[in-house]
């Protein structure tokens, strides 16, 4: 068996993703769904209704006013913004405290997934592009992959990194050595966990926004490559690969994006990474 | 010996002798590293952006997060301290930066440009640096003795 194929043989061996989340995906697509379909999921769920509760606090998400029930989130936050948050509760409670390959603990990779989750969506903003569909929970999820291919990388991170160091994109280098990426694998797990379509699309092609085909919503993995290089070159949630990553102009061009508003989304992002990270943190117990 | 995080976009100051100024995952960022040997007193500035113009706002809630904010509040805590200027040993890390060719993501180069056109206007010299490099550091510096390590790549070295 190839490294490829055992490591593509891991990803429905992960932990389930949480139910109560899955359903809320499911509602997503129901045009009839609204506060109190989206309560009947969340209300059995006392991790889940404790985390949302926790986060849609945050000032990220609710800047005026603090909800203190399930039906005042909901109502307050949307559907869809009710999923995003309950989305990264469920995945922060899934994540294991290191990731070897990677040579990072869970909560610099929390920080990491926040920063890109909300630089991608200010990046939107600053760019005055629509923001896409499930940006939010696509930036969050981007690097999930590397939840599977870590312990792969552990074992060849001698040659990984020797490429990496050299001028090849970590993802690149992974690529070369073990036959597949963090990326691909991510969109494989995207796919497994049944998240909705932009999460696998940011996942699979955020590396390499130009080579993603027609029908993947292109502003969504630009911006998601943009906050990326951003989240990485501020080193929010550093990894082993440092900042060995590329840059594609393409995307750049695209965006319409210049140094100076990849500054600007910084300055004005910083606190709400740190806030919403602190309070993600909170949900997995690491605080 | 305790140790004191310099958090992105932050700066610390201390005269304790036990000591010991440290800031993680520099990657376009920047560290101004200062110690005055005569006093023992060491400063550490993570800088997250090269100018303040670009949000004023932020520059006066955190000045720390810009080189032109936050290096000269760096030097006035140092010299609140009873530091001299004449004393003072500098030493500069991070300015790294990503794959790109096209240099369109230049923030760490910006950000070493802007502070050595200061520290050349404010007749500061640079006693070492570790710079550029698509490298993320850790910086550490001790109060007492003024020593100062990169961590970088698996390994740590005096800066």
């Amino acid at each position: 068996m190839s490294t490829a194929t055992e490591i593509l043989a891991q990803v429905p061996r992960l932990p389930a993703f949480p139910a109560s989340a899955a359903r809320l995906a499911e509602l997503l697509h129901d045009e009839r769904a609204g506060a109190p379909e989206v309560e009947k999921v969340i209300r059995p769920d006392p991790a889940l209704t404790a985390s949302l509760l926790r986060i849609a606090a945050s000032a990220y998400f609710s800047p005026r006013s603090r909800p203190e029930t399930v039906r005042q989130a909901v109502t307050l936050l949307g559907v869809k913004r009710t999923f995003e948050v309950a989305t990264g509760a469920a995945l922060a409670t899934m994540l294991p405290s290191r990731l070897p390959g990677y040579d990072m603990d869970a909560r610099a990779f929390w920080l990491h997934c926040v920063a890109v989750a909300v630089f991608s969506e200010r990046l939107a903003k600053e760019v005055k592009a629509k923001c896409p569909d499930l940006l939010f929970t696509a930036g969050l999820l981007h690097d999930v992959g590397k939840l599977v291919i870590s312990s792969f990388v552990e074992r060849q991170a001698g040659s990984i990194l020797l490429k990496s160091r050299h001028g090849m994109d970590f993802s690149a280098a992974e690529r070369e050595v073990l036959g597949v990426d963090h990326a691909e694998i991510g969109a494989q797990v995207a796919v497994t966990w049944r998240l909705p379509e932009p999460v696998a699309w940011a996942a699979r092609w955020h590396h390499r926004p130009g080579e993603a085909p027609a029908n993947v919503d292109r502003s969504l993995v630009d911006l998601v490559h943009a906050a990326d290089a951003l989240a990485i070159s501020l080193g929010l949630g550093c990894d082993t690969g440092e900042l060995a990553r590329s840059v594609d102009p393409q995307a750049w061009q695209r965006l319409g994006l210049h140094v100076r508003r990849m500054e600007l989304v910084a300055s004005e992002g910083l606190e709400a990474v740190k806030g919403l990270a602190a309070a993600l943190g909170e949900v997995r117990g690491t605080k | 010996m305790s140790a004191i995080t310099v958090e992105i976009s932050d700066l610390k100051v201390s005269a304790r002798g036990d000591d010991m100024l440290i800031t993680y995952a520099l990657g376009s960022c920047i560290a101004v590293i200062v110690h005055d040997p005569v006093r023992k007193v060491g400063g550490m500035i993570h800088y997250m952006l090269p100018l303040s113009e670009i949000a004023p706002d932020k520059a006066q809630e955190k000045p720390a997060m810009f080189a032109d904010t936050g290096i000269p509040e760096l030097f006035r805590s140092m010299y609140g301290m009873g530091c001299d200027k004449r004393n003072l040993v500098v030493k500069v890390a991070g300015g790294g930066a990503l794959y790109d060719d096209k240099g369109l993501f230049n923030i760490g180069k910006r950000n070493y440009t802007v502070l050595r056109k200061m520290f050349w206007k404010a007749g500061v010299m640079i006693a070492s640096e570790d710079v550029g490099g698509a490298k993320s550091r850790t910086a550490r510096l001790w109060v007492a003795t003024g020593k100062c390590t990169i961590a970088c790549q698996g390994e740590e070295v005096e800066l």
